[in-house]
């Protein structure tokens, strides 16, 4: 494609600006800020509510040369609000030609170490970008993403290091109107920790960070309860 | 015997209408008793990640609305039937909808499964699966599809599970028999 102009973060994780996703798909909008490009920042999910938000959000998607989709991984693929958000743009850009190229990145995060577990939810993207007459322009899967804790990357220094580096490289081929190259993919798709330590950190500490919350809310000695259990016959 | 079927078809779509049908009317035949929920009649609020449903209420969704009762649904059934248009290779938001509440029938630990971390199972039984995706002609998204089944047997580790795609605009006569085909493999009937 030739050279973009207007970049549309478009945040889709219903914790809106409270999110990793956020956070993550804000410093790659950042960088291509840096580089003179024009960015819009739009939250799907609170958009969607009105006729009135989707209607902004559809024009915001009609005016963007680049669109980065910022989501969370929910049961293995994207949120129901998230889904619900590209079926709306797909159904308006069924019925409205494109007038120009424009390009799709996909920004996810996991809890879960592995970035494997977000490869379904990548594929789903990236065949409704195809559905919906939009360039693939890659997709950066971020594991562990609890660890961010929703602050900026550039405040969590070391833990985001390859994450930033690899965004900031993407940034460059975005930029020049290029899909993000597999080196950018890759290095900010790799773990801050090696996959063996991080697994077992999840399990340690994950387990720890759910008591301790639980416990503020005076749930901890509930936390194994199965509130709908049954004594189920079995076939 | 208890089935729960839940349809995230949008409204007039005869294809998945015709699915459950043929599914409860096979069910009831052998003696269940079948729940058919038409997700996009209910209110069902999106999920908002607040993890309200494992450390503030455990294995209730904090949420109420019709969304917190199919956690129940789901895990009081011994079959659980999920019917969606195959959207972009998954599922419709109406179905995913109901799928993001229902995760409090696991709980927020973590173990590793099939070499990969998961959550840890909050119930002793859960029910087993059924996956039907109604698939647009001309699009070729079973294998995605599959996947993602998979995927989330790994998560629920039903007894017995089955994924499969039917194509729009074949012929409504090979319904009935693809239904049965599709009961066999969770062993529900023979």
């Amino acid at each position: 494609m030739s050279q973009p102009r207007n970049v549309l973060l478009l945040t889709a994780s219903p914790r809106c600006e409270r999110s990793n996703s956020h956070v993550i798909g804000k410093f790659l909008a950042d960088k291509l800020e840096e580089k003179s490009l024009v960015v819009e920042e739009a939250f799907a999910t609170r958009l969607v509510k009105t006729c009135e938000g989707t209607e902004k959000l559809l024009g915001s998607v009609d005016n963007a040369d680049v669109i980065i989709l910022a989501t969370p991984l929910y049961v293995d693929s994207l949120p129901s609000s998230t889904i619900r958000v590209l079926e709306l743009i797909h159904e308006h850009r069924k019925a409205v030609s494109p007038t120009k190229t424009q390009m799709l990145v996909a920004v996810m995060n996991s809890g879960f170490p592995e970035k494997e577990h977000m490869d379904i939810a990548l594929k789903i993207i990236r065949n409704f970008a195809q559905e919906s007459n939009l360039e693939w322009g890659g997709g950066i899967r971020v594991g562990s993403g609890m660890a961010l804790n929703s602050e900026p990357l550039d405040e969590k220094k070391g833990m985001t290091r390859k994450l930033t580096r690899g965004l900031s490289l993407a940034s460059v081929n975005l930029s020049e109107g290029q899909p993000m190259s597999e080196e950018a993919e890759d290095l900010a798709s790799a773990l801050f920790l090696p996959l063996f330590l991080a697994k077992s950190m999840t399990r340690l500490f994950g387990g720890r960070g759910w008591n301790k919350e639980a416990k503020e809310n005076n749930a901890e000695a509930k936390m194994h309860d199965r509130p709908y259990a049954l004594a189920r016959a079995r076939l | 015997m208890k089935a729960v079927i839940f349809n995230g078809a949008k409204e007039g779509d005869l294809t998945i209408n015709a699915i459950e049908k043929n599914i409860a009317d096979q069910l009831i035949e052998e003696g269940w008793n079948v729940e058919p929920i038409e997700l996009r009649n209910m209110q069902i609020a999106p999920c908002v990640g607040c993890f309200g449903c494992w450390v503030k209420t455990p294995g209730t969704c904090v949420i109420d609305d019709y969304g917190r009762e199919t956690t129940g649904k789901a895990i009081q059934s011994d079959l659980m039937v999920w019917l969606t248009p195959v959207t972009f290779g998954g599922y419709s938001s109406e179905l995913k909808k109901a799928l993001d509440r229902i995760i409090p029938i696991l709980l927020p630990y973590f173990q590793t499964y099939h070499g990969q971390i998961h959550h840890k199972m909050r119930y002793k039984k859960y029910p087993r699966l059924l996956v039907i995706g109604v698939q647009e002609s001309g699009m070729d998204y079973e294998e995605t599809f599959v996947a993602l089944v998979e995927r989330n047997r790994l998560n629920f580790r039903p007894p017995a599970y089955s994924a499969s795609v039917f194509q729009r605009g074949e012929n409504a006569e090979k319904i009935p028999a693809f239904v049965e085909e599709q009961l066999k493999k969770v062993e529900v009937i023979s």
